[in-house]
């Protein structure tokens, strides 16, 4: 049973804790699989057009293009730096459990849906394979799909810490 | 903007006031397009982050979203619309702008 919860551990830090085994290979493999960021296909997705005008397109590639990059790689860094303290969670069994500032939870949030794009746009995960509930493990994009999942799984968690009805309640 | 009118006489043209002021106020639509990866969850809060929209009307766009392959979530001047799509491109949201029709 799963029993990963993201909460304030106290005023300035987070705590993820009951991270299962298989959510933590995959959170150790995070700076690898952001790494792939700059490939063709995720470039695509991670960097999209914001019109049908070609000159527009190219001009606010130039504009935005390297924001959005230093945005992106220094969300992942952080978090990089941040699952080196990743542990074993003594009062969970098999589980690990990792602590950070509470200012990097939207570094956080960024990297772990970075990652889940990358895998979707890597493997070509569409919603029937988004859909899946058995997975191969001898299957890439079976088991890409189980990782996008396992992440999912977290980034709710974080949406849920974020919680509140009114937009300025957010962290 | 409107090209000037050629009136013969030289060094003067007349520049369409009026379709120039219409081009520069048309509105933009800022869509956001469904992607299979993005969690529902977390669209949501993005609506509600960067538009301020409440929870519910933040829901209802995100499952326009989902259930039609795209949604108008915004509309307005350019300037803002793009601002607005490079905040979901932030969050990595799949929005594009276009002139309004209308």
């Amino acid at each position: 049973m799963i029993d990963l919860k993201v909460q304030p551990l106290d005023e300035k830090r987070i705590l993820i804790s009951g991270i299962p085994p298989a959510l933590a290979a995959v959170l150790h493999e995070l700076p690898e699989i952001l790494e792939l960021r700059d490939s063709p296909g995720v470039r695509a997705r991670l960097y999209p057009n914001p019109t049908a005008d070609d000159k527009i397109n190219q001009e606010w590639r130039q504009i935005t293009g390297p924001e959005l990059r230093h945005l992106f790689v220094s969300a992942a860094e952080t978090v990089g730096r941040d699952l080196t303290a990743l542990t074993a969670d003594v009062e969970s069994g098999d589980a690990y459990r990792v602590t950070f500032p509470i200012e990097h939870v939207p570094a956080w949030m960024s990297a772990l849906n970075q990652a889940r794009l990358v895998l979707g746009e890597i493997h070509k995960i569409d919603e029937a394979e988004m859909s899946r509930t058995d997975f191969d493990p001898h299957s890439a994009r079976h088991m890409a799909a189980l990782r996008i999942h396992l992440l999912g799984y977290l980034l709710h968690l974080f949406v849920e810490l974020d919680g509140g009805d009114e937009p300025e309640n957010h962290i | 903007m409107a090209p000037p009118i050629e009136t013969g006489q030289p060094g003067v043209v007349i520049i369409d006031e009026t379709k120039a002021k219409d081009e520069l106020s048309s509105p933009w639509n800022v869509i956001v397009h469904n992607d299979p990866i993005n969690l529902m969850s977390y669209v949501t809060m993005v609506f509600m982050r960067v538009f301020g929209y409440p929870r519910v009307r933040a829901e209802m766009l995100m499952l326009e979203v989902h259930h039609k392959g795209r949604s108008l979530v915004w509309s307005g001047g350019r300037e803002q619309a793009e601002h607005y799509v490079h905040q979901l491109h932030t969050y990595q949201l799949l929005a594009t702008m276009e002139k309004s029709e209308a």
